[in-house]
């Protein structure tokens, strides 16, 4: 028998469960109160004794409960054992002889039998014993695997979390097939009871960040959790800033990476999402595609996702802040072709921008909210129509609407939807700011925003590491994606307690074969490699 | 999970150097074409031997306390009311140049490219930033200054390296002219570019080996120097030392004169000028930071957060104070004059006390 999940302290004495079935009965169900799919059933245990089950159908599995409690149960027991005189023998020969659970506990206090009961157990009443049997028969049908929604992949895995926390456990266990993996379960919310599992790599992770992100977890107070985006809310360090300083992922995969780097994931049952702390601001622009596919490609497109972020920042500012106070810093033909498509334009162009830019954003919210079919539709009205509209009309000019688009397309090439949200945030005061005072107004905001990076901190790790403080061993997973072979340590800045990720016995040649020979390296070369030996560890 | 200790001998380095390269960077080669003419480049350089002996005699003496920021430890070598003194002398000093500093900036600024900006404004948004970063810890200083300063050099070096390509060199001859009481004075005022290199008795509390702050502020100025070097052959080379007598902000020149191909790239001066905002603004921010919490001290407040405040508006009305342009730079000199006296004045004097003490203690115990 395993002792499963603690129950809320019980004051022992009057709680105490009598050996009288119905007074048992009784102040149960007076303390569950009255459902409609509580049930009740008596039955004749082993043809002879009263008995009662309680529990909530909407919740359990009722052809597990015929096919492995009462079957069992209501029928005579072979050897015909006669419990008459020892009643409390019985609870040992019903747990270890009859019913077929895996999971329960006997219980001796009324109290602890109503959250068990909501949860999903079974509780067994038996007449004459002042002890119940809580049989764990918990059944709730969830949707399959499937591929994760916010986050899709050209290459690599196709599964996504589901809302039932053991599946998603069970996802991990399956990526990560190590006893240092641990889980632990503690339930959340005072009304909800949430359970919420911390998960880490024992001999990996930083014990004082384990400490930290359980201590921070524990002194929640609220009645509820629903989702884990709840918890990131009351664990984040700086509840104020545009960005997010917990990673969210919907990938098993994504999520064992990083604990295998030394972070902790935390899952909520009941939300398809784990959070991964410490976040750091270059995670939020890296993809599992990076990884899966050779390291020359996934570094040209994590260059890409740059050039797009930092379009979709500081495009418009520069456009705005160019056109109304520095047009001399464009070349000439440039700039008379730009004034030329102003010309019918009414408003400065701080003004237009922000029109475009405020009607993208609409747009955008629009095309999220409505069904995929008719999304689709929208976004096609709404940018080509209207924007080849809003040109003829003289709102804006064509300039104006290839700068609010290329933003727009920019801010959906960051792959972390809150992320992204950060950029498209801080984007409307940069304009503002250039609309005022030009390009040093613009370089003012950046320099904000900058400051702002790098004064944010995820758990006690600065938040724009590795790149401050300068650990360059680091840098080998940040602009660029150097191939796996090479990076042979895990990131420093989690202050780690297993800094390698291969046995220190073999030696770093393999980076030096490829380097050096194109991997077709001779005996002998092979020979003289070896004997450099480690020497190319970074 | 943090140590006190966490900064390196590196991120000091890059404090100082990205404290040293700011607003002097556009007008310095006019300084010391005007000090030695075709060897300006020298005397730039016997600028910088000249602000590392003073660095040297800081660093060194604020080694021997590695656990104590300046105005703590002089306070024992002194005594209170003669390192009160002091500090404030100090505190006023950085006050004024921080203040001066963003006044340069403000009218390189308006009159070079954000004409349609007003001064205040340009200054006021300046301090503003300041003033909301200086309210964070030193470990957090070190990493701003540590961030930007690649984003500084990088491009700088980029820029005047691309100019040197129309150099003449024979505009940089006579290399060596018969040193003049105007080349020694022009090296002087090279190496008050230097002085905010003073920052280092911030660092040194939290720097991971103390022992090593000269050889920081050594790489730092050796850093930092280079570039300006690079600038004024990129100047005096391109112009001719007579040229650059008369241009205002001649590495803005020489940036203008670089253009890389037809078309896109023909501006570099506007590239420059944007990253040069980076560069004023580290400068500042270490005055600034060094202001705040020198007032701090005088004050024995807990931290700098609320000093930090409270100097806004000193530091705005210090940059508001001089007329014109012309005013701003003699203000600025005679403040050099004063801050270089001070500074070495009161290492040189802190170095004799602790000398005193030491020989005192050796005779008493022995």
């Amino acid at each position: 028998m395993q002792k499963q999940q603690s129950c809320p302290p019980s004051a022992p004495g009057s709680d105490s469960l009598s050996h009288s079935l119905t007074d048992n009965l009784e102040s149960l169900l007076a303390l569950l109160g009255q459902s409609g799919d509580l049930v009740v059933r008596d039955f004749l245990l082993f043809g002879k004794y009263q008995a009662s089950m309680v529990f909530f159908s909407s919740l359990v599995s009722q052809e597990q409960i015929q096919e492995h409690i009462l079957k069992p149960l209501m029928a005579r027991p072979s050897g015909h054992p006669d419990f008459t005189d020892n009643l409390a023998d019985m609870v040992h020969y019903i747990w270890n002889t009859a019913v077929q659970v895996t999971q329960g506990t006997t219980e001796q206090f009324i109290s602890s039998l109503p959250p068990a009961i909501v949860k999903g157990e079974l509780v067994l009443l038996i007449e004459g014993v002042n002890e119940a049997l809580l049989l764990d028969m918990r059944q709730i049908d969830m949707r399959g695997v499937e591929q994760p929604q916010t986050e899709q992949v050209i290459r690599g895995p196709r599964e996504g979390y589901v809302e039932k926390l053991e599946n998603n456990l069970a996802l991990l266990r399956y990526r990560l097939q190590s006893t240092d993996f641990r889980i632990e379960i503690s339930p959340l919310g005072t009304r909800t009871q949430s359970r919420v599992a911390l998960c880490y790599l024992d001999s990996v992770a930083d014990p004082h960040l384990v400490a930290e992100a359980m201590r921070r977890i524990s002194i929640i107070e609220t009645d509820s959790i629903i989702d884990a985006g709840y918890i990131e809310q009351f664990i984040e360090d700086q509840p104020l800033s545009p960005f997010p300083q917990v990673q969210s992922t919907e990938r098993p995969d994504k999520t064992v990476a990083a604990l295998l780097e030394g972070r902790v994931a935390i899952l909520v049952d009941g939300s398809p999402f784990a959070l991964v702390v410490p976040a750091l601001f270059n995670q939020f622009f890296q993809t599992v595609d990076d990884y899966t596919e050779r390291f020359i490609m996934g570094s040209l497109i994590r260059l890409i996702r740059l050039v797009a972020l930092s379009f979709s920042l500081f495009f418009p500012a520069i456009y705005v802040s160019v056109i109304s106070f520095n047009p001399e810093l464009m070349p000439t033909d440039f700039a008379v072709a730009i004034s030329g498509g102003r010309a019918g334009v009414p408003f400065p162009a701080v003004i237009e921008v922000l029109i475009m830019e405020v009607s993208m954003e609409v747009l955008r919210e629009a095309t999220i909210r409505l069904p995929q079919m008719i999304g689709g539709a929208l976004s096609i009205v709404g940018v080509l129509v209207i924007g080849q509209a809003a040109v003829a009309a003289g709102l804006a000019s064509p300039i104006t609407v290839v700068i609010v688009a290329l933003t727009t397309i920019g801010s959906f090439a960051t792959p972390a939807y809150n992320a992204a949200i950060a950029l498209r945030m801080l984007r409307f005061p940069l304009i503002i700011l250039a609309g005022m005072f030009g390009m040093y107004g613009g370089m003012i905001g950046t320099i904000l925003i900058i400051n702002h990076l790098l004064f944010l901190e995820s758990f006690g790790v600065p938040y724009m590491s590795p790149f401050i403080p300068g650990k360059w061993r680091d840098w080998k997973d940040t602009l660029v994606r150097v191939p796996l072979w090479w990076m042979r340590r895990r990131p420093s800045f989690l202050h780690i307690q297993d800094s390698s990720r291969l046995p220190a016995s073999i030696p770093g040649a393999y980076a030096d074969q490829i380097l050096q020979q194109g991997g077709e390296a001779d005996e002998h070369s092979k020979a003289d490699h070896n004997a450099a030996g480690g020497s190319r560890d970074q | 999970m943090n140590t006190p200790r966490q900064i390196t001998t590196l991120r000091a380095a890059a404090v100082i150097s990205s404290t040293i390269i700011g607003v002097g960077i556009l007008s310095f080669p006019r300084y010391m074409a005007v000090a030695g003419g075709s060897s300006a480049p020298f005397v730039a350089f016997c600028g910088i031997v000249i602000s590392f002996i003073s660095f040297w005699l800081l660093a060194s003496l604020c080694r021997r306390f590695p656990r104590e920021p300046l105005f703590v430890f002089s306070r024992r070598l002194l005594g209170r009311p003669l390192a009160f003194v002091f500090t404030l002398l100090i505190f006023l000093i950085f006050t004024l140049l921080s203040g001066l500093t963003v006044r340069q900036f403000g009218d390189v600024a308006t009159t070079v490219l954000y004409k349609k900006t007003p001064i205040e404004a340009t200054i006021f948004l300046m301090l503003l930033i300041c003033q909301l970063s200086a309210r964070r810890s030193i470990i957090k200083f070190s990493y701003i200054h540590f961030f930007y300063l690649p984003l500084i050099i990088g491009p700088t070096v980029l820029i005047t390296l691309i100019s040197m390509r129309n150099i003449d060199w024979l505009n940089l001859q006579p290399v060596l002219t018969m040193p003049s009481v105007s080349f020694w004075r022009g090296a002087r005022e090279a190496s008050y570019l230097f002085q905010s290199s003073f920052v280092i008795i911030l660092l040194i509390p939290y720097m991971q080996k103390p022992k090593q702050a000269v050889r920081a502020g050594a790489l730092a100025i050796a850093v930092a120097g280079l570039l300006y070097l690079l600038i004024v052959i990129a100047s005096v080379g391109l112009f001719g030392s007579e040229e650059t007598k008369l241009l205002i902000y001649p590495t803005l020149e020489s940036a203008r004169s670089a253009a890389v191909g037809e078309g896109f790239l023909e501006r570099l001066d506007a590239l420059f000028i944007v990253l040069w905002v980076i560069s004023v603004y580290t400068t500042v921010y270490t005055t600034y930071y060094l202001a705040a919490v020198l007032l701090q001290n005088l004050c024995n407040f807990k931290d700098q957060r609320s000093t930090s405040t409270v100097l806004l508006p000193l530091v705005f009305i210090s940059a508001m104070l001089p007329t014109n342009v012309f005013e701003t730079y003699t203000w600025s000199l005679t403040l050099g004059n004063v801050s270089l006296m001070v500074l070495t004045g009161y290492a040189g004097l802190l170095w004799a006390m602790f000398l005193f003490r030491r020989i005192q203690k050796k005779g008493a115990s022995g």
